[in-house]
């Protein structure tokens, strides 16, 4: 809730919950690639369809959406991949959070043309193939880092980045970098603790 | 079995919850399913005179436009408290009457959802709008006095013992203040979403909820068909915390146009719009009179109260049930009224009465403590009781004075200097160190149990209990698991959805008092039906070894002193649950929070870094996830106390900050460390598992040790919630 009066929005990599919001309003590159996205009316109606490429856990996917559908939308209703939640609809509480090119996002902010040509990495994606949890995924079992587990899939997206980004540094810094995702049950202390655990998991594999 | 602890084990459900396999109601997307939004009122009341569906019903992809025009046929649900299975007795877009700002006037069905909220923002209304009034500073007429109101007797009665007001004019030392709470909303991340699917004549509604049953029976009695023709699947609710307690005003919405579209139906009410189509904690103001005597001894508490409703409906109150029964006061007199005002009916949110009433009475404790000079843990421990004020009964156990000595050293409570902003942190901001406690009253609810036994080992289990988040799934493995000792891989729970045993509504921090001694009542009937063959084989090989494929048994469960016809009430989806009072004895669950706060000099911040919490919730049947619920608890305290607020529009009604980002919610960055201790000594009188209930009374008195702490740090008694910087400027 309290900004703190240091430069983190020099780095691109870092999401507050603030700058989740800006983030998405900002974000021009991949409203670059979407120009190469082309809308097209087809047969059923007026509706125009837009024809987007995405590569989802690995898997190369060529879709025909509503221009106006969601990343969020497009995966849970087109895909059927609902791990990844929807909490607001507004880029405020980070349940949806998926992985864009490695940059953790809000994919409710994220329209699915502005993907197209990307990779997205979502829950259903983080698990080895061989059927073994992530490490944060099974630090989050070990921490009890949840309750309700609704909010759970995008604190684990935000978990695995708030890693990689390099903003484990104490409790504090986590908890900063952790602010964009909110857990209505309270499962924070879990959380934190299946973060500080599996950092280092991370690190050594 | 309730004298030994249970150990330490893994949430059940956390494998799936972490992969993002476990299922919500939204969850369910296919081909062919209908997508619906809601378009809602923007009066505060009055009449629909002309409604405008045109430009929605030309909207490529939408299929179905529904309106207070098509609708007029579906009943109302009644109200949950009078009888019915609805947050409130009214049914939106089934008459142009407009109660409330943001309640919905059409609802839009597209083939996709981009199509469906473009119809929704294209319905356009005249309205001919009426006088309106959301505020506690209403007109006497729309004050209503609960004792006289057509509120249910004695439940609503007001509460009173001894000779308060007497008492109170002879004290020596007398206190008196009035609190304020806001309204606030439940907000948990899983939005309001439906899934409702005709096939044959049968109706499947897929909804998180902590009521399935509610819905199925109300959704009967809105439709005119019979019950047994309704299917409510919720396996998993993503948070409940009271919003999610009854049949929601969407619902049959979702299902009527299934019915007339003939396939199923997604509607997810969007998060601004829960903030009027469903129920909130209502606002609040109470105003407390202590009186003691010069020795401490708290001899007078007159609590009067007022608390907003609807229009429509009384939402009733009972603040004064619990603060009658934190100490034991010779004088009570409690007075409750309901203000009437223009919204949805307000309801249930997590220790709906019991955080407000202990905010304004342990706030007033503290206060006594300083116009004393006691120690305010002191001053607790000399003011408990073992008896209760109201009924003179025992308690049927009762570990309060446990938790706050317990608390006070786990957080080093004697090294506190008394002197308000006497205490510095390092980085030279003012520390405050407060305590406060809490109850809440240890219900029980009428169940049934099944629990069948196949031969080859598998073991399923039906009571009526839903898994919201508070862990009930991985209590109830502890309980087969250590009963039968089956291995946890075996196990099948069929909760929170219909078609196995009642699901009664599960809320008032009953679901474990009632699932857990049922779960073990029933897997002693089966054990019983087994006995006569040989122990020293597994109970999968002794029914193997009389020839059976199965063995299933069920018991019924009442909470003592319920009469059989409350089984009536259990099977058609009503509220069956009892307590605090019993024959013979009064049963409630105890806290003690320590909080310290710190209150930066300049910009008068105010940062909680440190909560220690023990909690008497008789025997812990899980401990981790007891733990984590406490926990949780305590972040809902924070919150309440320092964060939410569901800003009224005075002007034009309904709520201002209907999201996520303005209504703001505890994020990690307000959370430090929260240390969390249990008595963990079972109730043996209540129920042989000897367990009473946690979820609401792990939030019950953060919010007044928060605000005795920041009085200790700033010499400011703030008596308004939620407390924020500019109040300390």
């Amino acid at each position: 809730m309290d900004d703190k009066p240091d430069g983190r929005n020099d780095n691109p990599a870092s999401v507050g919950r603030r700058d989740l919001m800006i983030g998405a309003t900002l974000a021009t590159a991949p409203f670059a690639k979407a120009a190469t996205a082309q809308v097209t009316a087809t047969q059923e109606g007026m509706t125009g369809r837009t024809e987007v490429s995405l590569t989802v856990n690995g898997e190369a996917k060529r879709l025909s959406l509503d221009p106006r559908a969601s990343l969020l939308d497009t995966l849970r209703e087109e895909l059927a991949l609902t791990g990844a939640k929807k909490g607001c609809d507004h880029g405020q509480c980070g349940a949806c959070t998926v992985h864009l090119d490695g940059r953790r996002i809000a994919s409710c902010l994220t329209l699915a043309v502005q993907a197209d040509g990307c990779a997205v990495t979502t829950i259903e994606g983080v698990s080895p193939e061989d059927g073994s949890l992530h490490p944060m995924q099974q630090a989050f079992i070990d921490h009890d880092a949840l309750q309700c587990g609704y909010c759970t899939p995008g604190q684990i997206m935000a978990a695995i980045a708030c890693v990689r980004e390099g903003h484990v540094g104490n409790a504090d810094e986590i908890r900063e970098y952790m602010s964009g995702n909110l857990c209505r049950c309270g499962a924070y202390a879990g959380i934190l603790a299946a973060i500080q655990d599996a950092a280092s998991k991370m690190r050594a594999g | 079995m309730s004298d030994m602890p249970y150990p330490d084990a893994l949430r059940v459900d956390a494998f799936d919850k972490v992969r993002g396999v476990q299922r919500y109601a939204a969850d369910n997307a296919r081909p062919g399913l209908a997508h619906a939004v809601l378009a809602t009122a923007t009066i505060a009341r009055g009449t629909v005179r002309r409604i405008d569906a045109a430009a929605a019903r030309a909207v490529p992809g939408v299929r179905l436009v529904l309106t207070h025009e098509e609708l007029n046929g579906l009943k109302p649900p009644g109200f949950l408290m009078g009888g019915g299975y609805g947050f409130q007795s009214i049914q939106p877009i089934t008459s142009p009457h407009i109660a409330y700002r943001g309640q919905p006037i059409a609802l839009v069905v597209a083939d996709n959802l981009e199509a469906a909220a473009e119809g929704a923002r294209l319905i356009r209304a005249d309205y001919a709008a009426e006088p309106h009034q959301v505020t506690l500073d209403a007109p006497e007429a729309d004050i209503v006095a609960q004792a006289d109101s057509p509120l249910p007797k004695p439940m609503f009665a007001d509460v009173k013992a001894g000779e308060a007001d007497a008492a109170y004019a002879a004290a020596a030392i007398r206190i008196e203040a009035d609190f304020r709470h806001p309204p606030q909303h439940q907000n948990p991340i899983e939005m309001l979403s439906t899934v409702a699917e005709w096939r044959d004549g049968h109706l499947t509604v897929h909804e998180g909820t902590q009521n399935a049953e509610a819905i199925r029976h109300g959704l009967a009695r809105q439709l005119g068909i019979e019950p047994e023709r309704i299917t409510v699947l919720s396996p998993s609710a993503g948070g409940g915390f009271g919003q999610k307690n009854s049949l929601q005003a969407h619902t049959v919405l979702a299902a009527e146009a299934a019915r007339r579209l003939e396939r199923p139906v997604k509607l997810v009410v969007t998060r601004a719009q829960i903030f009027h189509d469903s129920s909130f904690r209502p606002a609040s103001r109470h105003r407390i009179r202590l009186g003691a005597d010069t020795a401490g001894r708290m001899v007078a508490l007159i609590h009067e109260t007022d608390s907003q409703t609807s229009r429509h409906d009384l939402f009733p109150t009972q603040y004064t049930e619990l603060s009658a029964r934190l100490y034991g006061i010779a004088g009570f007199r409690g007075r409750e009224r309901l203000v009437r005002t223009d919204v949805q009916t307000p309801g249930y949110m997590r220790a709906p009465y019991e955080h407000p009433a202990a905010f304004a009475v342990e706030c007033c404790v503290d206060e006594l403590a300083y116009r004393l000079g006691r120690d305010p843990v002191a001053l607790r421990l000399a003011n408990d009781t073992t008896a209760d004020p109201i009924t003179g009964q025992p308690y049927s156990s009762r570990y309060l004075a446990e938790c706050l000595r317990r608390g006070a050293a786990r957080f080093g409570w004697d090294r506190r200097s008394m002197e308000p902003g006497s205490m510095r942190a390092e980085d030279g901001s003012l520390m405050g160190w407060g305590v406060a406690i809490g109850a809440y009253k240890a219900a029980t609810a009428a169940a049934i149990a099944r629990l069948r036994l196949s031969a080859d080992g598998a073991v399923t289990f039906s009571v009526g209990v839903h898994e919201m988040g508070q862990g009930i799934r991985t209590a109830i493995f502890a309980v087969l698991v250590r009963r039968l000792g089956v291995e946890p891989g075996r196990i099948t729970l069929e909760i929170g959805s219909t078609g196995t045993t009642p699901q009664h509504l599960t809320a008032g921090s009953w679901g474990t008092a009632t699932a857990i001694p049922a779960a073990e009542e029933v897997c002693d009937a089966l054990l019983r039906a087994l006995e006569t063959l040989p122990s020293r084989l597994s109970l999968a090989e002794r029914l193997r070894a009389a020839g059976r494929p199965y063995l299933e048994v069920e018991v019924s469960r009442r909470a003592p002193g319920q009469p059989e016809a409350v089984m009536g009430r259990l099977t058609s989806g009503l509220p069956a649950a009892m307590g605090p009072a019993y024959p013979g004895y009064v049963s409630f669950s105890h806290v003690a929070h320590f909080v310290e706060v710190r209150v930066e000099p300049s910009t008068r911040r105010i940062r909680v870094p440190r909560v220690v919490s023990v909690a008497d919730c008789g025997r812990v049947i899980s401990p981790r996830t007891a733990a984590s619920q406490l926990r949780g608890g305590v972040i809902w305290g924070i919150g309440a106390a320092l964060r939410e607020v569901s800003e009224v529009d005075v002007r034009y009604g309904g709520f201002l900050n209907a999201d996520l980002a303005e209504y703001v919610l505890p994020v990690h960055a307000d959370i430090g460390t929260i240390d969390v201790e249990f008595v963990d000594a079972p109730d043996p009188r209540l129920n042989a598992a000897g367990v009473k209930g946690l979820g609401e009374v792990s939030m019950v008195g953060v919010a007044p040790a928060i605000a005795n702490a920041v009085h200790h740090a700033t010499g400011r008694r703030l008596r308004a919630l939620p407390i924020r910087v500019e109040d300390l400027l």
